[in-house]
């Protein structure tokens, strides 16, 4: 799902160039939930922009925006993808704990989260036993068709 | 107003619609196959959510899916655009149900001008002049033998349940009836799911001659004058032109009376084209197409008038900006559809585009979801893109139009850009001397 925003050129050039003029690692400015967070990889500065996350407050949601490691998730052959458009949710019901968390241990068909449209719940279940490396959706957060989910490895 | 719309398909038309919104400050979404997720109006697009793989079932013909995107995204509106969803009944009430606005005319309307036997019945009942025919389905050999007789050969069989010319079989004489009644039938329970055929009386030399109307919810109509679409292929429209060049000023405003008088008794909301055939003067019904139509451009081109804003204001709710007083016809308008097809075989040329240069200049607009490096897909119709040119007569349009087609650079695949250059050399297309027979034998000729 890409929720797109202007990009601030001026700012991110005038980032890049205080990381560089300080011999500094990595920089991050943010403004409310806008943060903008230019680090140093080897070779060169690498910049990451993490949109607003959704209502919840999952702490291991990650925006979709983050272009850099977008291609590799999608090719990750751990990568879960949602089958349907709808919303996302992390637990059976408000207020019970969640299906999994990273670093649980999942047996195949087991339920890993589900998303709901059209009003109908549908269980997202593990195609195969594994271990949960990365959630990379927060609870109640729009997802597209074929878009990841979460990481087993 | 809207805050945010939803465009219910693709291509080119989805940039059209996209453009509209933008310029009335609506937030648009873009829903996309798989395939789709580099087609421009996505990128240009505020958000966009992906329904699912290329196969339009699954997703431009996902409801479902359409719905779900809708209600994440928390969109006031769909535009369905032209093709896929527009025209299906079901999906129109069933947006009305989730809480949407559809943006096109009620699902009843859609269900009677979608079965072709009641919408040419409510157009008699309308006072719309109609092809002479069978009143309703014919089922027996006998009952056409005699209708036939009646009406006079040639007589065309056709399935109530299609429409976009599929369906339809020629009888030029008694022996013919039986095979045309019964092969008609079988292919319209193939194509259409619906064995349900009537007769009319086959035109041997008529134009296509439609007239654009747009009704808002608090009573007014108009009419946006006529489009000639008489080049056909197969029944699919080639190049299309405004004015037509057959109609005189008084039959213009003569049909352009009746259809918006029509339409205002049938409480009509949203754009529409009442297709005719145009024979010796004489205007005959043919169908209503309850949505926008591919060649609307030309309309806008003529009137100065943005149809697809007009769309989203009178959805909205509001009245619509002109009366039929303000409407003025301008000079004349030509709009070549072009297809990723081969121009003399008309094989689907799929594929990456390589260099891509549109034309420009004055009176010159190209309505083209294409870029360079953009990989057409196989999965969908082969329109890629419209040419359309305005001059302030037939002539400078023409001029202006053999200009503009050699500008046009699509490398990489084959379009049907050389057929319409060989179009505008040729002396009865510059003379507007044309039928709906014409193009077919212009290609069989070659």
């Amino acid at each position: 799902m890409t929720r797109k925003h202007p990009v601030d050129e001026e700012l991110i050039k005038r980032l890049s160039e205080l990381l560089d003029e300080n011999g500094l690692t990595e920089l991050e400015y943010g403004e409310g939930k806008w943060h903008v967070r230019v680090s140093r990889a080897s070779g060169g500065s690498a910049v990451h922009v993490a949109a607003p996350t959704s209502s919840a407050t999952d702490a291991t949601s990650a925006g979709n925006a983050e272009e850099t490691s977008a291609a590799n998730i999608a090719s990750h052959p751990g990568a879960v993808t949602s089958p349907m458009v709808g919303t996302a949710y992390s637990a059976p019901e408000p207020g019970a704990p969640a299906f999994i968390k990273v670093g649980d241990t999942v047996s195949e068909g087991q339920t890993l989260m589900l998303v709901e449209a059209m009003k109908t719940m549908n269980p997202i279940r593990a195609p195969r036993a594994g271990l949960v490396a990365q959630i990379l959706v927060g609870n109640a957060a729009p997802v597209e068709y074929g878009e990841v989910l979460l990481i087993l490895e | 107003m809207f805050e945010k719309v939803l465009i219910a398909n693709r291509g080119e038309i989805a940039l059209r619609i996209h453009r509209a919104c933008k310029e009335m400050g609506i937030a648009t979404v873009a829903v996309h196959s798989t395939i789709d997720a580099d087609a421009m109006h996505v990128r240009l697009a505020d958000e966009s959510v992906c329904i699912g793989e290329a196969p339009p079932s699954q997703s431009y013909l996902n409801a479902a899916a359409i719905f779900s995107a809708a209600t994440i995204t928390n969109a006031d509106a769909i535009h369905p655009g032209y093709g896929l969803l527009s025209e299906n009944a079901d999906f129109a009430q069933m947006v009305e149900e989730h809480g949407f606005i559809f943006i096109g005319p009620t699902a009843d309307h859609i269900r009677m001008m979608g079965d072709k036997i009641t919408a040419k019945d409510k157009m008699i009942e309308l006072g719309v002049p109609v092809v002479p025919g069978s009143k309703g389905a014919v089922t027996e050999d006998k009952v056409a033998r005699e209708l036939a007789e009646e009406i006079g050969y040639p007589v065309l069989i056709k399935a109530s349940g299609g429409g976009g010319g599929r369906g339809m079989k020629v009888a030029n004489n008694p022996d013919e009836i039986s095979h045309a009644l019964s092969t008609a039938r079988s292919e319209a329970k193939a194509n259409f799911d619906n064995d349900e055929v009537y007769i009319e009386k086959y035109l041997g030399a008529p134009r296509h001659v439609e007239i654009q109307v747009m009704a808002d919810s608090h009573g007014n109509v108009i009419h946006l004058g006529d489009r000639d679409c008489s080049l056909q292929r197969r029944h699919q429209k080639l190049l299309e032109e405004a004015p037509s060049p057959a109609l005189n000023t008084e039959a213009r405003a003569e049909i352009g009376g009746r259809v918006t008088k029509a339409i205002k008794k049938l409480g009509y909301l949203g754009a529409g084209t009442f297709e005719f055939l145009y024979e010796n003067g004489e205007f005959f019904f043919i169908e209503m197409n309850t949505r926008l139509q591919v060649e609307h451009p030309v309309t806008e081109m003529i009137t100065g008038i943005d149809i697809v804003r007009e769309q989203i204001r009178i959805a909205a709710g509001l009245p619509m900006a002109y009366t039929q007083d303000d409407i003025a016809f301008t000079g004349h308008s030509i709009e070549c559809r072009i297809n990723a097809e081969s121009p003399t075989t008309f094989a689907p040329s799929p594929g990456r585009i390589g260099d891509y240069h549109p034309p420009g200049g004055l009176g010159v607009r190209v309505d083209s979801g294409l870029y360079a490096g953009y990989q057409v897909p196989s999965h969908y119709d082969s329109l890629i893109s419209k040419l359309i040119v305005h001059g302030k007569t037939r002539n400078e349009a023409l001029m202006r139009l053999r200009r503009a087609l050699h500008e046009y650079v699509i490398e990489g695949i084959e379009t049907t850009i050389p057929l319409h250059q060989r179009l505008c050399e040729n002396p009865d297309f510059v003379n507007g001397d044309y039928d709906i027979h014409w193009l077919e034998k212009f290609v069989g000729l070659k």
